[in-house]
């Protein structure tokens, strides 16, 4: 049965819509992460020599034992960022004739199915093999390597179960965060308590007492078998969606209704925008880069010679982040009611003009809200507004052409069992693309040393960018007619 | 009202629709029947300039649909779900299209008023956005968008699935009135009895062409469900249908 599943699942992910992206996407992923690997099997390996560089006066095991434990906290940390939930659809197959034990089973299984899993054995078993198994011989080796594996797996479903609470509620996953940063700051800004001694407390003792080993064990077999049961209690919850009754009631947005059916089209993509998981968090996503100039700005370099290109960039990505976030999976978002709109009385440049329209908002509330990085100087404030104007003439346009040759559909209404914590790092690879034109024009000006009029083209550009919309609109629906049955094909594909 | 001519449509290498001319006039209120795959759908679509056709074109009101935006403003229509914008609520998508037909919002209430027995209160002041609506209600919001349009032409694409057999009643009525008002209705259903009890004309649809064109009468439905019921027995061979079969063709 598990290898019937399995099957399907390579089927599924085979012949899904989005197939070629999401392989071109996962093997960029796995480049990156076997890079990562890479790192880490070299640090495994030469553990015992880093170590004894940093601690010459002691035996090199006493800190490695101190150690484990604090890598595990970290790693927890990063799990819950970043570790996917295995999702098998139960739906169909809860029905037929199979036991309930093997769709669970499976699914707590498949949980085991992470790079994460790699990494202890990658980091710590060359170390074990090199420096342990001489001094300590073969049974502490050993046990050494069962409480790692016990604490990889508790770790495992520790992790997933926190994910799949804060699927169903989201401040489960904001306050396990914080009570892991205390945990983090307890020790090593409070110095309340030194999580290095409790492991060299516990791993000192495994390697005189190796039957210790098998209380990490017995927790990971204890959280397995938790999961297990959680899954097994809510199968029905899990991928069936239960969603909270709540009164949904309807607003509207006065000012909008100045701009005629544009500003409908407007109120009803703020809707969108607010009503649905994943461009709520692509909107989130904007606010927060909002304090992304601080990075820049309060780095070691803020009246350096280099740090206008920082503000170039920073600019950009401040008030056209979610121009970018968002507009890159532009109509897609709509995909589920496409044919409804080609249909009724909205003509196509009206929908283009509510699309500039909700940028221009939406990059003119980001720039409003960075004005306060006028602290750093004046003339940071000068390259905000230029990029600011780029945004709304330049990017705007590009991401508005690339929209027409977007035909994937996106189900807003799938919002949990959709992976969108998936998507961020794509995003931002994709966006990162939208970064360069702006330094075509900029760095070979500057380069001549002329930075002001290397500034002011890039405004200039932006301006014009505003001034032939009605151009460019022209341009977008003439272009969109052209492709608008495969468009329309796309977004009928379920 | 409506032409079509030469239109075919193929989907690699089967043709699901072909049509060499079909003439709708202003009032006609249409009944589309046809099996699964005779390309119903498809020619709503082709109709809506949604599908590219391979060959051919529809106009309507004399011009061509394709490429038009003219005839979006007397014409409504409802396919699926797809056609409803799922995050809003009923009320805020009524608004919404009504704003688009220069409706205020007061003048949409006042229309939503006279839909109160369609809606069975299951629509309206729910607090529920459409796509936490069942399917049933989802095509009761579909339908009722549409009239809000005051449309000249109305197409509707199986309005009778998922719906409870007294809202079909009361859509039989709605249907009729319009068709009384002048307006052109185009409706297909699986549904015999329903689609010649509101039709005057039944288009039967096999295989992408139109094997049949004619004028509802007493004898429309006997006539339809003989066309159906050999169908099936021809590709069904069970024992049941075995006996049905000689009483059909007597």
């Amino acid at each position: 049965m598990i290898t019937t599943f399995l099957k399907h699942e390579f089927k599924a992910l085979g012949r899904s819509k989005n197939a070629g992206k999401t392989l071109a996407v996962r093997i960029i992923m796995s480049l990156l992460i076997l890079l990562l690997m890479l790192y880490v099997v070299a640090a495994g390996f030469f553990m015992d020599m880093i170590l004894k560089k940093v601690y010459p006066h002691q035996s090199i095991i006493i800190p490695f034992c101190g150690l484990v434990l604090i890598y595990f906290l970290g790693e927890l940390f990063s799990r819950i960022q970043l570790q996917e939930l295995p999702t098998l659809r139960v739906q169909p197959y809860l029905q037929l004739p199979i036991k309930r034990n093997t769709i669970v089973g499976y699914l707590t299984l498949t949980g085991l199915f992470s790079v994460f899993n790699l990494w202890p054995f990658l980091l710590f078993w060359p170390f074990i093999f090199k420096q342990i198994l001489p001094s300590a011989g073969g049974l502490a080796a050993f046990s050494f390597i069962i409480a790692l594996m016990g604490l990889s797996v508790f770790n495992n479903y520790l992790a997933l179960y926190i994910k799949r609470k804060s699927n169903l509620n989201g401040w489960v996953f904001l306050v396990t965060t914080g009570v892991l940063v205390l945990l983090i700051l307890g020790d090593f800004k409070w110095h309340f308590y030194s999580i290095r001694d409790i492991s060299y407390l516990f791993f000192g003792n495994v390697l005189k007492t190796p039957i210790l080993a098998l209380i990490p064990l017995a927790l990971g077999i204890f959280m397995f078998y938790f999961n297990f049961l959680y899954l097994k209690q809510n199968l029905y919850l899990e991928e069936l969606q239960t969603k909270k009754d709540k009164y949904k009631s309807s607003t509207e947005f006065p000012i909008l209704n100045s701009f005629g059916p544009v500003g409908d089209l407007v109120a009803n993509e703020i809707k969108l925008i607010l009503r649905n998981k994943r461009p709520r968090s692509a909107m989130t996503m904007s606010l927060l880069f909002l304090f992304y100039g601080l990075m820049f700005y309060l780095g070691p370099n803020k009246h350096g010679a280099g740090s206008d290109y920082l503000k170039v960039f920073s600019g950009m990505f401040m008030t056209g982040f979610f121009i970018i976030s968002y507009g890159q999976f532009m109509f897609s978002w709509q995909a589920s009611h496409f044919d409804g709109l080609m249909v009724s009385k909205v003509s196509f440049s009206d929908f283009l003009k509510g699309k500039y329209l909700l940028f221009t908002t939406a990059s003119t509330v980001a720039f409003i809200l960075t004005t306060p990085y006028a602290y750093f100087g004046w003339r940071v404030l000068l390259v905000h507004a230029m990029m600011y104007l780029w945004n709304l003439g330049v990017t705007t346009n590009i991401v508005l052409y690339f929209a027409n040759r977007n035909a994937k559909r996106i189900d807003l209404s799938k919002g949990a069992s959709f992976n969108w914590e998936g998507v961020g790092a794509t995003q931002l690879i994709l966006s990162f693309l939208l970064f360069i034109p702006p330094f075509i024009v900029y760095v070979p000006l500057k380069l001549l040393g002329l930075p002001d009029v290397a500034l002011a083209v890039l405004g200039a550009i932006g301006l014009t960018g505003i001034l032939t919309r009605g151009f460019c609109i022209k341009f977008l629906e003439a272009d969109f007619h052209k492709r608008k049955f495969a468009i329309l094909e796309g977004f009928r594909n379920k | 009202m409506i032409q079509v001519k030469e239109l075919k449509k193929v989907y690699s290498g089967v043709t699901v629709v072909n049509i060499p001319a079909l003439e709708i006039g202003k009032g006609e209120s249409i009944g589309l029947v046809g099996n699964n795959g005779a390309g119903k759908t498809t020619l709503f679509r082709m109709i809506l300039d949604l599908i590219r056709p391979e060959s051919g074109q529809v106009t309507s009101n004399g011009e061509p649909v394709a490429g038009g935006e003219n005839w979006k403003t007397y014409t409504a229509a409802y396919l699926d779900e797809g056609f409803l914008i799922d995050y809003l609520t009923p009320e805020e998508y009524f608004y919404f299209i009504g704003g688009l037909h220069q409706l205020s919002h007061a003048h949409v209430d006042d229309i939503l008023n006279g839909y109160a027995d369609f809606f069975n209160g299951e629509i309206l002041k729910k607090g529920k956005y459409i796509r936490d609506l069942s399917k049933g209600n989802q095509t009761k919001v579909g339908i009722v968008s549409c009239l809000l349009q005051r449309p000249d032409l109305l197409m509707l694409d199986e309005p009778f699935a998922n719906i409870d057999p007294t809202t079909q009643f009361r859509l039989k009525n709605i249907i009729k009135e319009q068709a009384a008002k002048g307006v052109t209705t185009i409706v297909s259903s699986h549904d015999l009895n329903h689609v010649t009890d509101v039709c005057d004309r039944i288009l039967l649809m096999e295989k992408g062409k139109i094997i049949k064109d004619m004028a509802t009468n007493s004898s429309t439905l006997g006539e339809l469900e003989q066309y159906f019921a050999i169908g099936q027995t021809v590709t069904a061979p069970a024992a049941t249908e075995l006996n049905i079969d000689p009483e059909e063709n007597h």
